[in-house]
């Protein structure tokens, strides 16, 4: 089967952390490509880097070495404002803790999105991603008045409202009960079948990982994956 | 959509936000009570200065705009010789003396014909003119902030008088006695510190000057409507530093309270910064939120501020009738723009510092 170009490509990608004088290495050399349509994840210990790597892929913090390449563009090459409009138009990001606007409503929480992808509010795209998620009864509601699954779903309204092309989640379920990571993990499950949204998961919980297409894991800083046995 | 998103930030912290609108307000009122007091009492004087009803002011050499600073270097006698000039209709000669027994008022010694003459006389709210050598004339405003009626006694300059009536104000001071009495007590026996000139018809006023100038080369001779533009706050010495330093006093006060404001709320927002920033918010949208927040501050601050002000004057009258506060709109408008550029510089730094927040430090502080 020959696959399309992939989505996300990483080359030799290095993260290095500097405090002072102390360099602290995330990332060692990561090699990995994302297919579109393809619902990843990625596991690992804590430490490992698989949070660092959402981020550099997303293009929240440049890498300090090697390519990463989003939907074509390479993002070691961008500064800070062209990266942020890449990330505005192609990447969703859901975190472990929801990270909701707390002075604003569901619908503003969503639509804030919106306007910052610059299209403005759209009403339809809007109704779709509520009724999708199960959030038309909860518009009106601050996250301080939602329940944990219920702000997450409200996360992933917020991530998939601009049709991203890729959705980072950074641990989704990390702060749920097991119901309620269920039903998130379904919806993800879902957006990739339905929706062919491509889904960069990371988790640690070894259930949630079974409802991907393809699971890489993490090592210091590294994926292990087809590299031989120590 | 940035509305909602500075609004819900503003009502998550009222008390801050309302504090750093008072701070503003205080700003504000600051600004326009210390101008409007300044410009109200100098346009005050100026307005009864013009109220006397002459056309030409004749003061020693050097001498100050203040007439509270005169003293009384002039012989009276020369009175007689600018009254033969032609043109001239009424001259009247005025020695000024400071009297701070309540705050600082001015005293006028008068000749009652010539300054009625001159002024075309008082109106009396009480009683009747100088007739006694100890008889004082007070006006209506001084009358009621000290509650004094015709027939009591006032103790001026050590010596008591007798108030022998209350007259409408605006015809240059407050309290009026005889010019001989207050040479008396004040050791300037036959000198004055001003000559009121009233010319036949004010547009010989320009050819009367140029007598006067002729006669008198060194002295300061005025028209009364040049005095009366010379008269304004910026103008005079000194009270143009105090009102530009407590104009600075004021910024100052709104430009660190909404630094303090933003810089604190930025700490305190570091996660909200960093979600926008994950949803691909713009620098400049970050900043932006953050100056809008600032100036809706300010906006809220100036109303109060505004109404404040309002509020204060009319207490100040109140309770101060001899004070004047006059709230121009001019400065109404400049004090808004300070406002406004105050709480725009004071937040420029913080909304920066938010621009450039790194996300993933807030992100993985989890």
């Amino acid at each position: 089967m020959q696959r399309s170009e992939p989505i996300v490509r990483t080359e030799n990608l290095w993260k290095i952390y500097r405090t002072g004088r102390v360099e602290v290495p995330a990332l060692r050399g990561v090699n990995l490509e994302i297919y579109p349509g393809e619902f990843v994840a990625i596991m690992g210990p804590s430490g490992c880097g698989k949070s660092t790597l959402l981020y550099v892929i997303g293009g929240l913090t440049p890498p300090t070495r090697g390519r990463v390449l989003l939907d074509g563009n390479d993002l070691a090459s961008m500064d800070d404002g062209a990266r942020t409009r890449l990330r505005r138009h192609k990447v969703g990001f859901v975190f472990q803790r929801f990270n909701l606007l707390p002075t604003l409503d569901v619908r503003g929480n969503i639509a804030i999105a919106q306007y910052i992808h610059g299209n403005g509010y759209d009403p339809h795209r809007f109704e779709v991603v509520i009724r999708l998620l199960g959030l038309a009864d909860r518009l009106h509601h601050r996250p301080a008045e939602l329940s944990g699954g219920e702000q997450q779903r409200v996360a992933i309204a917020r991530a998939v409202i601009n049709e991203p092309r890729l959705l980072l989640a950074d641990e989704p379920t990390g702060s749920l009960d097991s119901q309620n990571s269920a039903i998130v993990l379904d919806m993800l499950r879902e957006l990739n079948r339905q929706l062919g949204q491509t889904i960069v998961l990371i988790t640690h919980n070894p259930e949630a990982a079974a409802l991907a297409d393809r699971i890489l894991h993490m090592r210091d800083g590294i994926v292990v994956d087809g590299l031989p046995p120590d | 959509m940035m509305g909602p998103l500075v609004l819900g930030n503003l009502t998550r912290r009222p008390l801050r936000t309302a504090a750093t609108a008072v701070a503003v307000a205080v700003e504000v009122s600051l600004i326009l009570l210390v101008v409007g007091l300044t410009q109200g009492m100098v346009r005050e004087v100026a307005k009864r200065i013009e109220g006397v009803g002459a056309d030409i002011l004749v003061q020693p050499p050097s001498s100050s705009v203040l007439l509270a600073f005169s003293g009384a270097p002039m012989p009276a006698s020369l009175g007689q010789r600018l009254a033969a000039l032609q043109g001239v209709r009424a001259v009247a000669p005025v020695l000024v003396q400071p009297n701070t027994s309540h705050g600082l008022d001015l005293i006028y010694g008068i000749d009652p014909q010539s300054f009625d003459a001159l002024s075309d006389g008082f109106v009396f709210h009480e009683g009747h003119g100088l007739r006694q050598p100890d008889d004082v004339l007070v006006d209506d405003w001084y009358a009621r902030a000290r509650h004094l009626h015709a027939g009591q006694t006032l103790r001026l300059l050590g010596h008591d008088f007798h108030i022998a009536g209350v007259v409408e104000h605006g015809k240059g001071a407050r309290i009026f006695v005889r010019l001989d009495r207050l040479q008396e007590l004040t050791g300037a026996r036959d000198r004055v510190s001003l000559f009121f000139v009233r010319c036949q018809r004010p547009e010989l006023t320009p050819a009367v000057m140029e007598e006067l100038r002729r006669l008198l080369p060194r002295h300061q001779i005025r028209p009364v409507r040049q005095y009366l533009s010379l008269m304004t706050a910026t103008s005079l010495p000194g009270l143009d530093a105090f009102v530009q330093s407590m104009i600075g006093l004021g910024v100052a006060v709104g430009f660190l309270v909404i630094f303090l404001a933003m810089y604190t709320a930025i700490v305190e927002r570091r996660r909200e910064i960093a979600i926008l920033k994950s949803l691909g918010a713009s620098r400049a949208y970050i900043a932006g939120t953050f100056l809008t927040e600032a100036l809706s501050i300010a906006t809220a601050g100036l109303g109060v501020g505004l109404l404040l002000s309002y509020v204060l004057r009319a207490l100040i009258v109140h309770l101060f009738p001899t004070l004047s506060v006059e709230i121009a709109p001019p400065w109404v408008l400049r004090a808004a723009g300070l406002a406004l550029v105050a709480a725009a510089l004071g937040s420029a730094y913080p909304a920066w510092l938010a621009s450039r927040k790194d996300p993933l430090e807030a992100l993985t502080c989890e």
